[in-house]
């Protein structure tokens, strides 16, 4: 190839944008997690503005290993991306097998199912835990208060009557507990990435061997051995890009844990962030440069397993 | 050739029922978000009028006095719409490049772009604000928005489209270049028209992730260029009097992006797997 200025330049503005996006803040990040840093102190005034002569060391990051926070929000950041992950996956998987065959109005439940991923997390957020989970108000509340009725009515007859007065009154689950609210937003985002999960497994089975399928069949393997010997591996890929993809936007979940847990005990890093941020600059970087961390061991491990994946 | 059907008889409709019940079920709380937008405030709590009640669209003529949405609204279609714009404008240069003039370092260069989606925007909040807010001053301003949401889309915008224009033949291109045509004419006059599907619906699902973001736009706004999602989340409060309300204008919030998701869902498989699941 002759000349190679003209693909180096067409290529400088995105590699110098997403360059500068990426190194300037984490830079300041990193510095930031040095020094003494707060918004607002009257004792210690020389603290509000940053400088290198405030220096503190590692003292930010022991600061915040040693907040009570701190382990409950790493482990709920875990806990929550994994649960979303292990429930998307086994739904995408089971619902994908389930559309993936011809039958009437296939189309409309494509559409059915895929619509909740498009719908914008704050939305998501408050419907949720507003309209459908709440205690008093919400469909939880009124399924939960209709059953007590029916139960109540029930306590009349008879003979079966005394059966039922033995049975205790229902009481609705509230969702904005501490560890409840942490259900809760497995539950919306499982809703709102299930699809996804869906819809990469489906395009994928498309392209599944059909012949290959038949073979089996003639030879005799059932059902259950057919789906365990050519599709699981055939959905091998697919699966790890949902793993990965997901991981990815899940470690950074932020408006649904604000909206559904502001307050509440529960919390996950980037919440917690959000709240040293409100004036402990240092331990809001250095949990912040922990989240990098975090984030780049998860990446590191799934671009491992995908990566070579990706080019082909 | 001949299909073998092992399907039994009571498969052929049990099968297809589960699939539309589960879809109902997904689909319910939408439904019930727009079902919900109709009842006044005072109906929409009350286990009575539950289903049956009387249709209204006063929380639809109120948007604006309750809510101010309209303000909103035109923030998000200004912002996510030339952050799509410029994304576009930015990565095609690139793309075309990655795709027809690869270079050693092509594979390294996309891999790197993509691992800058994994940085957890958290961590870089107050460096965010204070370079906005302090050193740039453009805090809360439309031109920063779109660029932020141009960025964080940047990535995907850029393998998405490496991704179309590899399908394109080499000869076609290098046929302009003997020719004489000039890279932004090869661009302009002959790949665009042959990508037009792929850049099409790269713009489309751009559009869809701008108008759905919901870290920046609620974190870098105050007033004057803060979007939907920003409206949306400061009304979070368990607002048990105004489902009404706060379901339509919620319905409008997400109601036009919903129904263009439904004319991208292959591409949305694209784009998301970086062109791995096709």
């Amino acid at each position: 190839m002759a000349n190679r200025t003209i693909p180096r330049l067409l290529q400088t503005p995105s590699v110098v944008l997403l360059l500068l996006w990426m190194l300037v803040p984490l830079g300041m990040t990193l510095y930031f997690s040095f020094i003494r840093y707060v918004l607002n102190s009257l004792r210690r005034p020389e603290w509000t503005t940053p400088s290198f002569s405030n220096w503190r060391g590692f003292g930010n990051y022991e600061y915040v290993l040693n907040a009570k926070d701190f382990g409950l929000a790493m482990t709920n950041s875990i806990f929550i991306v994994a649960s979303i992950l292990v429930f998307t996956v086994l739904l995408g998987l089971a619902l994908a097998m389930l559309v993936n065959r011809s039958f009437p109005g296939r189309g409309i439940v494509r559409v059915l199912l895929i619509s909740p991923f498009f719908v914008m997390p704050a939305v998501n957020a408050v419907l949720w835990i507003n309209m459908i989970l709440d205690p008093v108000l919400g469909l939880n509340g009124l399924a939960v208060q209709g059953i007590n009725e029916i139960i109540n009515n029930l306590r009349g007859f008879p003979v079966l009557g005394s059966f039922f007065s033995l049975w205790p009154e229902f009481e609705p689950i509230s969702f904005r507990a501490t560890q409840t609210s942490a259900y809760a937003v497995i539950m919306m985002v499982t809703w709102q990435w299930t699809p996804f999960a869906v819809l990469i497994f489906m395009t994928s089975l498309q392209s599944e061997d059909e012949s290959q399928k038949e073979a089996a069949i003639l030879d005799g393997a059932n059902a259950w051995s057919r789906f365990r010997n050519l599709t699981v591996p055939h959905l091998a890929r697919p699966i790890a890009i949902v793993v990965m993809i997901q991981s990815i936007f899940h470690l950074s979940l932020y408006a649904e844990i604000e909206i559904v847990s502001r307050g509440n005990g529960n919390k996950n890093l980037p919440y917690l962030i959000g709240e040293f941020t409100s004036n402990n600059i240092g331990a809001a970087s250095a949990t912040g440069i922990f989240a990098v961390i975090l984030a780049n061991i998860v990446a590191i491990f799934l671009l491992r397993m995908v990566g070579k994946n990706l080019m082909d | 050739m001949a299909t073998i059907d092992q399907t039994s008889k009571l498969g052929k409709v049990f099968w297809p029922v589960l699939a539309w019940v589960v879809a109902l079920v997904f689909f319910f709380p939408i439904f019930w978000m727009v079902f919900t937008s109709f009842k006044t405030d005072a109906d929409a709590v009350k286990p009575e009028f539950l289903f049956k009640f009387t249709p209204t669209l006063e929380n639809y003529t109120n948007m604006t006095e309750n809510y101010d949405y309209w303000r909103f609204a035109i923030n998000s279609v200004i912002t996510s719409t030339f952050a799509t714009l410029f994304a576009l404008f930015v990565g095609v240069p690139a793309a075309y490049a990655m795709a027809f003039n690869p270079s050693r370092h092509t594979k390294d260069i996309l891999v790197w772009m993509l691992s800058t989606k994994m940085l957890p925007a958290a961590a870089v909040l107050y460096p965010m604000t204070f370079l906005t807010k302090n050193f740039l001053q453009i805090f809360d301003t439309h031109f920063l928005i779109i660029l932020v949401l141009c960025l964080i889309n940047l990535p995907i915008v850029i393998w998405m489209l490496f991704t179309y224009f590899k399908e394109i033949p080499k000869e076609i291109i290098e046929a302009g270049k003997m020719d004489g045509v000039s890279t932004w004419g090869e661009i302009k006059d002959i790949l665009i028209p042959l990508a037009w599907g792929g850049v099409a619906s790269t713009a489309l699902l751009t559009f869809i992730f701008c108008w759905n973001e919901a870290y920046w736009t609620v974190r870098l706004t105050t007033t004057d260029a803060a979007t939907l999602s920003k409206l949306i989340e400061g009304n979070r409060a368990p607002e048990g009097l105004f489902f009404g309300r706060l379901s339509a204008v919620s319905t409008a919030a997400v109601g036009p992006i919903v129904v263009l998701g439904w004319f991208c869902q292959k591409q949305l498989v694209r784009g998301l797997t970086f062109g791995a699941v096709k």
